[in-house]
């Protein structure tokens, strides 16, 4: 690996210009989550038709599911951030990686409350070993301990490198993870899991504005976070050399 | 130079070692004999369904086993800078990452070794037909966990928190290759081998076979400076 390559400054060196095309990025995001965010909650409520079985509670369907699909979004980002990382030796894949675990463990978060939240009124229990929430459940812990991880080396190269192996480890786990989940439900009776096969157009058309807005706000969150990440940097330079 | 030869250089090392001071399997195997015989206590380990419970605190006991020995053979390197030691020597790292996996698995095994004819006894239970699914369990079961962990203990070593986030970092990741290995100790305490044992088996293969390439290719990430 090229030490040079690590030991370059964060803050500095960096094109005239970059910053503000990052600005703009933030805005873009930004802007578009905010327009598509009532937009989404209007259909949710309004738009999509209320489901036959389930009633109102289906809707929380248009969080739950997108918060998923951004969960494993983030962990596959920070797959390839840790690769390219090794790869590298750029800390700019690190602090991609690194800022992807967090929003990541944040959607997973969510993929935990408002599962519970939608099975008790449908299931009659807030949890149920199914084994899509047991394998977020083991997601959320995996990512968890790579946050703490990262709390507990201080030297920023090692850091990187430590967490670069565990964000490696942790994603190739993931289909063996599923595929423990699914056959060890399947010795174990739980509830029936309602399965939605085919969903009616408006459901679907629903469903997909609200992946494309979790991804608009997953991108805005990331372009923040990496500019957090970038001034801490400068922060740090800047003690050093004072 | 070859890999296996500096490999088996360092795990005669640590034998040797051990043996001159007998440190990680004393304590360690205790401390899991305490595991069970508290376990036997706070459990039911009578009648219907005790192979389950017997394999869950089985797997509870040999974790926890793997956990400290890795913890401690590694600590054992950062003593007097035996790491960099190791490290500058003309051993690969793939080298150094395989001595250490032996040593993490001879310690393991022998550690099971004493706790698996003590446990079926303690807990009364017949595996007459299921003795080749306790063997492969635990083989396969250990390695996956001890191939994550040696991997993981080179970093843990050199983090704030020393061993004591080893757990942290093993657990999660090993929640798969756990789970096939209580699967397969139960069937063996049952002595039923089914189809679904078979995928179990087959289940810890490929995680033990894909992040012991993975830990080979990464070894050198967490060791290097």
């Amino acid at each position: 690996m090229k030490t040079d390559a690590l030991q370059q400054p964060v803050g500095e060196l960096r094109p005239e210009g970059a910053a503000g095309v990052e600005r703009g990025r933030r805005r873009l995001w930004g802007t578009l989550t905010l327009v598509s965010m009532p937009v989404l909650l209007a259909m949710a409520l309004v738009y999509a038709p209320e489901d036959a079985n389930q009633g109102a509670a289906q809707r929380i369907f248009y969080i739950h599911v997108p918060s998923a699909w951004i969960g494993f979004l983030a962990f596959a980002v920070v797959f390839v951030g840790s690769i390219a990382f090794l790869a590298t030796g750029k800390r700019r894949w690190d602090d991609i990686a690194a800022s992807s675990a967090e929003i990541g463990v944040i959607f997973t978060t969510a993929v935990l409350v408002t599962g519970p939240l939608w099975g008790r009124p449908v299931w009659g229990v807030y949890w149920t070993w199914d084994p899509r929430l047991t394998s977020f459940l083991m997601l959320w812990l995996i990512y968890l301990s790579y946050i703490v991880l990262r709390g507990y080396v201080p030297e920023p190269i090692r850091r990187a490198k430590f967490a670069a192996v565990l964000g490696i480890v942790g994603f190739l786990d993931v289909p063996i993870v599923y595929l423990s989940a699914r056959w060890w439900r399947s010795e174990h009776p739980t509830q029936f899991v309602v399965e939605s096969g085919d969903l009616p157009m408006q459901m679907l058309i629903t469903l997909l504005v609200g992946v494309a807005t979790f991804t608009f706000f997953y991108l805005y969150l990331m372009a923040v976070r990496l500019r957090v990440g970038r001034l801490r940097a400068r922060v740090e330079e800047a003690e050093v050399s004072r | 130079m070859s890999i296996l030869a500096p490999a088996l250089t360092i795990a005669g090392k640590d034998l040797r070692l051990e043996m001159k001071t007998r440190d990680v399997v004393a304590s360690v195997g205790l401390f899991v004999l305490l595991v069970v015989v508290t376990a036997s206590f706070a459990f039911p380990t009578g009648g219907e369904g005790r192979e389950g419970i017997a394999a869950g605190v089985l797997w509870m006991a040999f974790l926890f086993a793997a956990l400290l020995g890795m913890g401690r053979s590694m600590a054992i390197e950062k003593e007097d800078a035996c790491l960099e030691g190791l490290l500058v020597s003309p051993a690969p790292r793939e080298a150094v990452f395989l001595g250490k996996l032996l040593t993490n698995l001879g310690f393991t095994f022998a550690v099971e070794l004493v706790i698996l004819p003590l446990f079926v006894i303690l807990l009364q239970l017949e595996p007459a037909g299921g003795a080749l699914l306790l063997v492969l369990s635990a083989f396969l079961g250990t390695l996956g966990l001890v191939t994550v962990g040696t991997l993981f203990a080179a970093m843990a070593v050199n983090t704030r928190g020393r061993e004591a986030i080893l757990p942290l970092l093993v657990m999660p990741v090993s929640i798969p290759v756990m789970v096939a290995a209580v699967k397969v100790s139960e069937a063996g305490f049952a002595g039923t081998w089914t189809a679904s044992t078979t995928s179990w088996l087959l289940l810890m293969v490929g995680y033990d076979a894909l992040f012991l390439l993975v830990a080979l290719a990464t070894f050198q990430h967490v060791t290097e400076e």
